[in-house]
């Protein structure tokens, strides 16, 4: 029983840190991609607008 | 005011995302435009909610240590996934926007629309019992006792989830779950640091030693989990809720490349684990507080010092405990928190349902004839009717059993069909239709496993003279699921020109 004491404390510990670094990385990295998210529909809107006068002119 | 705050946010989010709303694309995968951070906050704020941590909390309570095996295989599940793209990655090549829209590319129309339906309806079930986790979890934190009050704030909640999902698809639910997860992954962490200093560690592991002896901490022990249990928290966890639960499946189909899956699985890998270990650790908290203060006797424990057979008891411990040890500011932290984390456990999933039912069963009924506005109206329509259903629901049903069983039982409706279907039909060319509508039914075996219908059809230990678990019915369909997809595809093998490449 001490062996699985030892191995879920442990567990416990490495979770605790690995998570700790990881929500950090996703708040910073995350806030970025957020932007880069509306950034890249707006962007496929425009191209559709676009793309839509030159089919209609095409026919 | 925290929360008030926050739920006065998440509406404006809603409301702001819906300019970005143009066709359906957009609202059901944001345009296929994530990448790997937003990638991972918004499946780890989909997946950690206040209804993960509710039930991971009460199998920490229940299970001690041992419990820990869960978040094991489910993080270790995870990155086997993203390492190998099991699954995964051949799905994401081949374009789809959902599961059941892969039955149709594989096996056909009525393959889409068979599927589709028994993974909303399975999702919907699976969903029943999430406000009731949310009503034990304002009660419990807050004192509210009047069960009506409870009630009255989940409408809200529900209501305020419905508005904002309605209006702004999956880009609202991005967002929020990004937000959410920032939140809820701070919070948690420092709930448990908390917990952890005020209680002390030899006091936690001496509470479990006490209440649950070996079976504590050796989650094989038999008078604990066993290794039926174990095998079926394998797969159901370690395998089917990263790589075939539709609202994960859904970030692979939104994810920009399969370079993105596979890192996406990777990272998540450690948010899997933690989603059931964290939570689990303030429930062997929990454990050890109240056995300290109210011990033998209490709502808790019997005379003789044994732990309550009652799932709603032991359901309200861990936010109890919040209640009596935290500060009151960062109550009210937390409980902004859980409540973000519930609301963005409901958008994701009512999104999904709905998403299903347009675009596999009603759309391909309709010859796929509906335009992009009619199926929008109905997506929405059908979040709403969903809503209602969730609420009554709560209300209603009688839970019987731990809270993550209900959802394993409920979830394995769909999801064991779902693994063979996706499993043979990504890797066995010989998999055919009729195999399919077989692997699909047999999931429904696994409603053998709830408690209340396995006491109406009088499926009980106590009747069979013999100990028969959720984990063994959940593993016999899996056997079934995979015994009628094989059979079924060499006794009827596919006519290749005609049904399949119809779709």
């Amino acid at each position: 029983m001490d062996a699985w004491t030892t191995f879920w404390g442990w567990l416990l510990v490495i979770v605790l840190v690995i998570y700790a670094g990881l929500a950090i990385a996703i708040t910073i990295g995350g806030f970025f991609d957020v932007k880069g998210m509306l950034t890249t529909i707006n962007d496929q809107h425009e191209s559709k607008k676009r793309a839509k006068p030159d089919a209609d002119a095409a026919s | 005011m925290i929360v008030a705050v926050y739920l006065a946010g998440t509406v404006a989010v809603g409301l702001y995302a819906n300019r970005y709303i143009k066709d359906m694309a957009d609202y059901i995968v944001a345009g296929r435009s994530l990448k790997s951070f937003i990638s991972v906050a918004t499946m780890l704020g989909s997946e950690i909610g206040l209804v993960t941590v509710m039930y991971t909390a009460q199998k920490g309570f229940t299970g001690g240590f041992a419990a820990f095996h869960i978040g094991l295989v489910a993080g270790v599940g995870c990155l086997l996934v993203g390492l190998t793209g099991l699954i995964v990655v051949p799905l994401r090549k081949t374009g789809v926007m959902t599961i059941p829209e892969f039955y149709g590319q594989r096996f056909g129309s009525g393959v889409r629309v068979f599927g589709g339906l028994l993974l909303a309806l399975a999702g919907i079930l699976n969903m029943g019992v999430f406000l009731k986790a949310g009503g034990v979890f304002l009660t419990s934190l807050t004192g509210m006792t009047d069960p009506n009050a409870v009630n009255i704030v989940m409408a809200i909640l529900i209501s305020l989830v419905l508005l904002y999902t309605i209006l702004g698809g999956m880009v609202s639910v991005v967002i929020t779950d990004y937000v959410q997860f920032v939140v809820l992954s701070f919070g948690m962490l420092a709930v448990c640091l908390f917990s952890l200093n005020h209680l002390g560690w030899e006091n936690i592991v001496d509470t479990v030693t006490m209440v649950h002896g070996d079976a504590g901490f050796d989650p094989l022990h038999e008078e604990g989990f066993g290794l039926s249990y174990v095998i079926w928290m394998i797969f159901t966890f370690g395998l089917v809720a990263c790589a075939v639960w539709p609202t994960a499946v859904m970030r692979v189909c939104s994810a920009k490349d399969t370079q993105v899956v596979r890192r996406l699985y990777c990272w998540s890998s450690i948010g899997f684990m933690t989603r059931f270990i964290i939570p689990q650790f303030l429930g062997i908290c929990a454990l050890a507080y109240f056995w300290q203060h109210s011990g033998p006797g209490s709502s808790f424990f019997t005379a003789g010092g044994a732990l309550t057979n009652d799932p709603s008891e032991t359901l309200r411990a861990m936010p109890l405990l919040l209640s009596q040890i935290l500060p009151t500011g960062l109550i009210g932290l937390v409980a902004a928190g859980m409540l973000a984390a519930f609301m963005s456990t409901h958008d994701s999933y009512l999104l999904c349902w709905a998403s299903v039912l347009v675009e596999d069963v009603i759309n391909p009924i309709k010859g796929g004839q509906l335009t992009t506005r009619t199926r929008l109206i109905l997506a929405r329509s059908l979040i709403f009717v969903t809503g209602i259903f969730l609420l009554a629901w709560s209300i209603w049903y009688p839970m019987g059993q731990d809270m993550l069983d209900y959802l394993a039982v409920s979830g394995a409706v769909y999801f064991i069909g779902a693994f063979t279907v996706m499993l043979f039909g990504l890797y066995w060319k010989r998999s055919s239709r009729i195999g399919a509508y077989g692997a699909l039914a047999a999931g429904a075996g696994a409603l053998l496993g709830l408690t209340p219908v396995r006491e109406l059809l009088g499926f009980t230990n106590e009747n069979l003279n013999v100990e028969i678990t959720t984990a063994h019915i959940g593993l016999a369909t899996v056997a079934l699921s995979l015994l009628l997809m094989v059979v079924g595809s060499f006794l009827f093998p596919d006519n290749q020109t005609a049904e399949t490449t119809q779709a």
